[in-house]
């Protein structure tokens, strides 16, 4: 894009490189947008269109209702119970998981020995297949034969029916999610961290700061963007949590009801169970509109509580 | 068929999929090539077609036909998208016995296969089978019979033995002419051996019970009757009262718990139709061989799953597609498949043939399962499903399980249920 600057100015390239100047960059973002649109935006219209119908999964359009679907969304004890749900296992699995990965990144970020290992390692159980994942955990959450009641017997404690109770069993899913996602941000959090300016730590250190005071008044509001970020994403992810709870299920897709008393059925299991199990594709695709909605509530308030809490160190 | 954890965890994943719309379609490969015919198959689990397939095709050269295998669940859920897309189906699809009512809805998505002859096949089936697969009281030909469940109850010899039952196959079918002896040989059992667990879960005794009546949740004009019919709220408590004394394991049928409770013998019977042999046999594992048998159903005969073969109408060659449905679901195939993979044949012509009769199963203490399923298939008045059977029965079976987790009392849990089942049903 270089205009040549000591020869006579043609006008002609002139021109071209003004307009090269001011249409590239539209032109090489335009394939996502074109993306989006496709894959994006035309399904959230088209969902939203769908969510006005009485709509049946395989026999289609059976006529406009307006807003019926979510007047009866509104009323739907099952809806409210998968939104409970939902929010219980977020906040389980994300407020411990964002404090437990910034003090891993904290850790990784000093010089350990084979410091390439240890960040390879934290990225592992996000690498391994989350089919795998829940074989293995089913295992250990186990009712008669699991290694978890099997320690908790050692200790005295009666063996819990992790997937029977609720609380028990929204822990077991959170600590799932927990062990899934923690390296991940964690390693997000260690790249933010690597470009924090050495020579502020060093003037810290000449100030007589602890460690402690300099990882909350240098690292963190350092990295603020970075939380922001990873608090943006993990509610997004944890407001649509599905697979990992639908895996847990004995059950399976076949009830698709997140145990005998819907005790871990979420906002997405509950979409699932009414658009592709009961066939009710318009009921779905009201649960997916509001869906939408809650994520974008929520993730809004957690950004602007973020941003507080960071800005303060 | 065959419903493995593995099989579960990738339905989850292709769900999340389908959530996110990536898998919506899975579009066509059925065409015309170099002048042959391209059929596509979509079955689940292991259906024997592998060498048919390559028979079919040696015998017809202009004929070409590509095998899609999936899991269960999945597969259905799959079809489901794709009828509703109008595209991505396989030119002949197979639908399981518990689905095929909610299928039946959606016939003018399908082939009346009655358009190219099927009729003229009826007599090959038993006649409950081919019912199954009609609609319209028979004027329109949905899908061709494949393989039945039946039903059997398989036992563990030494926990008999060790309660002081019976072991022998005949004398334990005596044991339990009807559903309530089979109560009572649970209290027996229980009292000589607490630590076990008499059978697996409620559910399937339940389930069990209820496909034996004529009507279950829907009367035959597909009228909801599950508030007023007495079979349901009988067979519930007949079920309820065997988790309530906790004579259950209170497992999920299948389930990776379910495994590991076959491989510890934790439990000592379980409602077994022909293709539960084999997940048994892996379950329980190798050391398990002869310990396991098979003795008659209470209640007399019965049937739990079997599949049929459908053709799509967004497929390009029903014509062909028919012909070739009907050759593997003709007599002579069906007792291949049986020997090959021990999918019980739902013909009589196969079922009574000597050769399926003879055959016995050597892990299960070399019990004579030919003639044990066909039996029980030959005295077997099936249930009327409706078609929102399948979207009532989650809701009952999550009520029974609430019972076996002692959540709920057997009242409270069969008032919610009808409840609940009211408003899917509606």
């Amino acid at each position: 894009m270089a205009v040549e600057t000591t020869a006579p100015v043609d006008d002609r390239r002139w021109l071209l490189a003004r307009l090269d100047g001011k249409y590239t960059p539209y032109l090489i973002i335009a394939p996502f947008f074109l993306v989006f649109g496709v894959f994006g935006l035309y399904p959230l219209l088209y969902t939203a269109w769908v969510s006005l119908h009485d709509w049946q999964l395989i026999d289609g359009d059976q006529g406009f209702v307006g807003l019926d679907n979510y007047a009866a969304l509104v009323a739907d004890a099952n809806f409210w119970n998968a939104l409970g749900n939902t929010l219980s296992l977020f906040v389980l699995s994300t407020v411990p998981q964002l404090p437990a990965a910034l003090g891993l990144a904290a850790v990784l970020d000093r010089g350990l020995r084979g410091r390439m290992f240890w960040r390879a390692g934290v990225l592992l159980p996000n690498v391994i297949s989350v089919a795998a994942v829940a074989l293995v955990f089913a295992q250990l959450y186990g009712r008669d034969f699991g290694i978890v009641n099997y320690l908790l017997g050692l200790v005295g404690v009666d063996p819990v029916d992790w997937h029977t109770e609720t609380w028990a069993s929204h822990l077991a899913i959170s600590s799932m999610v927990m062990w899934r996602w923690t390296g991940y941000n964690a390693l997000i959090y260690l790249a933010a961290m690597q470009s924090v300016p050495k020579d502020m730590y060093e003037a810290a250190v000449i100030d007589g700061a602890s460690k402690w005071r300099t990882f909350w008044a240098i690292t963190v509001p350092g990295i603020r963007p970075t939380i922001l970020f990873t608090v943006i994403t993990s509610t997004i992810g944890g407001m649509q949590l599905f697979v990992e709870p639908q895996l847990f299920d004995p059950g399976g897709t076949a009830t698709g009801t997140g145990g005998s008393d819907r005790q871990f059925q979420t906002l997405v299991m509950y979409l699932y169970e009414k658009g592709f199990r009961l066939f009710d594709a318009g009921y779905s695709a009201t649960i997916a509109w509001v869906l939408f909605l809650v994520v974008l509530v929520i993730a809004g308030i957690n950004f602007s509580v973020t941003r507080r809490i960071a800005s303060k160190g | 068929m065959s419903r493995t954890l593995v099989g579960r965890a990738a339905v989850a994943v292709v769900a999340a999929l389908a959530v996110t719309g990536v898998a919506a379609c899975g579009g066509g490969t059925s065409g015309v090539d170099g002048g042959k015919i391209k059929l596509s198959i979509g079955v689940f689990s292991d259906f024997g077609y592998d060498s048919l397939i390559k028979e079919y095709q040696a015998a017809h050269p202009d004929i070409e036909v590509e095998q899609r295998k999936v899991k269960m669940e999945q597969h259905h859920t799959q079809l489901a998208t794709q009828l509703a897309g109008g595209r991505g189906a396989a030119d002949i699809v197979a639908i399981e016995e518990g689905n095929v009512a909610q299928f039946r809805q959606s016939k003018d998505k399908f082939v009346n296969l009655a358009d190219y002859g099927a009729k003229d096949l009826k007599s090959q089936w038993a006649a409950w089978k081919w019912n199954q697969g009609t609609a319209d009281d028979g004027a329109f030909v949905l899908g061709l019979g494949t393989d039945m469940g039946s039903l059997a109850l398989c036992y563990r010899r030494d926990l008999f033995e060790a309660a002081g039952l019976p072991v022998d196959r005949e004398e334990v079918g005596k044991l339990w002419p009807t559903w309530q002896d089979y109560a009572a040989t649970a209290q027996t059992f229980t009292d000589s051996t607490p630590n076990v667990k008499f059978v697996d879960t409620a559910l399937n005794v339940y389930k069990a019970i209820l496909d034996q009546t004529e009507e279950g949740y829907f009367a035959k004009d597909d009228s909801y009757i599950a508030d007023k019919n007495t079979k349901v709220s009988d067979a519930f408590k007949l079920a309820a009262a065997l988790g309530e004394k906790k004579q259950t394991g209170a497992l999920a049928p299948f389930s990776q718990e379910w495994n590991v409770a076959l491989k510890q013998a934790s439990f000592a019977t379980t409602t077994c139709p022909a293709w539960a042999l084999a997940l048994i046999k892996a379950g329980a594992g190798d050391e398990a061989a002869g310990k396991w048998d098979v003795a008659a159903a209470p209640g007399g005969g019965g049937n739990w799953g079997g599949s049929f073969l459908a053709v799509p109408k967004q497929g390009a060659h029903p014509k062909q597609s028919y012909e070739l449905a009907k050759w593997l679901t003709a007599p002579e195939q069906q007792k291949r498949i049986f020997k090959e993979t021990g999918n019980l044949p739902s013909e009589p012509a196969a079922y009574q043939d000597p050769e399926v009769t003879a055959t016995v199963n050597e892990f299960f203490n070399k019990a004579p399962v030919g003639q044990i399923f066909g039996n029980s298939a030959e005295s077997l008045q099936p249930t009327y499903r409706g078609t929102k059977d399948s979207k009532v029965t989650p809701v009952f079976s999550n009520a029974l399980a609430r019972v076996e987790q002692g959540k709920q009392s057997t009242s409270d849990a069969f008032t919610q249920a009808l409840k609940e089942a009211q408003d899917v049903a509606k």
